[in-house]
């Protein structure tokens, strides 16, 4: 069992349920505040963390 | 794209500003989306679940805090998850009317109510509304002394609605409870429309029975909903099991038998559970709400012909107008039709108005901001003056 790949696999959807709020919350453009955008940016940052992570753990 | 055979993905609220008249408050948060993930599978909050096996007393996850919570959060004093508002009202029709009681209704009660009278076998009597949409106190009260002199009998409950469906508008429970009290009548005080949108407290409505729901107002996953009671009511609603099998001689603990036992036993439950520090906070948001859906309404009365059915200023996001006299006048030579305004709307990515409608019709603002209203509203305006209508702005 590898639990660092599954905690990495519900990290991983949980910041694209960030994402996806951020879609959700501004429709219908999506045009993204400053804030936003650092924001997303960030969440984009952790997810390809989380990524590494399972690359790591189930293809090595 | 499809989330399954023959399924598609659902992109509504992703891709459009949804006006659903009946979607817009149960629209998931955040971390609602996050619990659906983690606990879709069928009996997901059941891992922990000891002695006396029952939902409410679960602690993990912390649904019996959440119980203790939400009876609080609506000013009661216990309260039980059901699977969407029309359980609470037939749980309460159950346990209250027996074959042959008078119930009364109203106008604008929903369909579930109705048919959970008819599931105990009560008759139904309505409380006429007012010209301006409202149930008044005082028509409470003449269908009361009617219906005690044409049955003979008390009615056993008054269901109420808090915002109804039909116009949105706010109907004075508090004042209609009191006029129930005096003959002893019990109220179910129906707050699909405002738990988790507006702050609800049961007991300054005089509400003894209350209830909402969690897919229409709570930011929750359907079915779902609420069902608060006092505690003079709560031995009456949520009476525990008694029944005894006559061979096995088996008894079934501390269920409670107008819920079936457990009601909400995975991804409602804690979906509900997900947004609730949310609602309990965006409730005291409302009055932003309120001035949206205004500055909306405003945009479209500037459009010649058209009127507003629900009570005005808006005091609550659903709203009924009727562009008959506007939009409708469009649609006898566009060759879309009636079509022309909604899809004109989605054009501009603006959704949830029933497809096809000018005339009267329905919209639900509820969680949009500031800059969305501003947009919807200019919207409307930019339709109605492409088509030719007088707008004055």
């Amino acid at each position: 069992m590898s639990k660092r790949s599954v905690d990495a696999v519900f990290q991983g959807l949980y910041l694209l349920t960030d994402i996806r709020g951020m879609l959700r919350d501004t429709v219908p453009y999506h045009q993204l505040s400053v804030e936003q955008k650092k924001e997303a940016e960030k969440i984009l940052g952790k997810l390809e963390k989380q990524i590494a992570i399972l690359k790591e753990e189930l293809l090595a | 794209m499809n989330c399954g055979e023959g399924i598609d993905t659902r992109q509504i609220d992703e891709l459009f500003i949804n006006l659903d008249p009946i979607q817009a408050g149960g629209r998931l948060t955040t971390d609602a989306m996050k619990a659906v993930l983690a606990y879709g599978d069928g009996y997901s909050v059941c891992d922990h679940c000891t002695k006396p096996f029952r939902l409410d007393h679960i602690s993990k996850p912390p649904l019996a805090e959440f119980h203790r919570d939400l009876a609080s959060f609506l000013n009661m004093d216990v309260a039980r998850l059901v699977p969407g508002a029309r359980r609470g009202f037939q749980a309460v029709a159950s346990a209250l009317v027996k074959p042959g009681d008078p119930v009364l209704l109203t106008a604008y009660s929903h369909y579930t109510e109705f048919l959970s009278v008819e599931q105990s076998k009560g008759t139904a009597f309505e409380i006429p509304a007012d010209e301006s949409h409202i149930i008044t106190p005082d028509a409470a009260a003449a269908r009361i002394e009617e219906v005690i002199k044409t049955t003979g009998k008390t009615p056993a409950l008054m269901f109420i609605e808090q915002v109804d469906y039909q116009y949105g508008n706010q109907h004075p429970v508090s004042d209609l409870s009191k006029v129930a009290h005096q003959y002893d009548i019990p109220v179910l005080c129906n707050g699909a429309y405002t738990i988790g949108i507006m702050d609800v407290n049961g007991k300054e409505l005089g509400a003894d029975f209350l209830v909402g729901s969690g897919h229409k107002s709570m930011a929750a996953p359907a079915p779902s909903g609420v069902l608060a009671t006092t505690s003079e009511w709560a031995e009456t609603v949520f009476r525990t099991t008694g029944i005894k099998g006559d061979l096995t001689g088996r008894t079934f603990g501390v269920k409670e038998v107008e819920m079936m036992g457990c009601t909400l036993m995975g991804v409602t439950s804690v979906g509900m559970m997900a947004s609730f520090p949310h609602v309990k906070r965006r409730v005291k948001e409302f009055d932003a709400q309120v001035q949206y859906v205004n500055r909306i309404v405003d945009a479209l009365l500037t459009i010649e012909g058209t009127k507003i059915q629900s009570e005005y200023p808006r005091k609550h996001t659903l709203t009924r107008m009727n562009t008959t006299d506007s939009f409708d006048t469009v649609a006898k030579t566009h060759k879309k039709k009636g079509f022309f305004l909604t899809s004109a709307l989605r054009e501009r990515g603006i959704t949830g108005i029933l497809p096809g409608s000018t005339r009267v019709w329905k919209f639900n603002s509820y969680g949009i901001t500031s800059e969305q209203a501003d947009y919807i509203a200019e919207s409307f305006i930019e339709i109605a003056e492409k088509e030719g209508l007088v707008c004055s702005r």
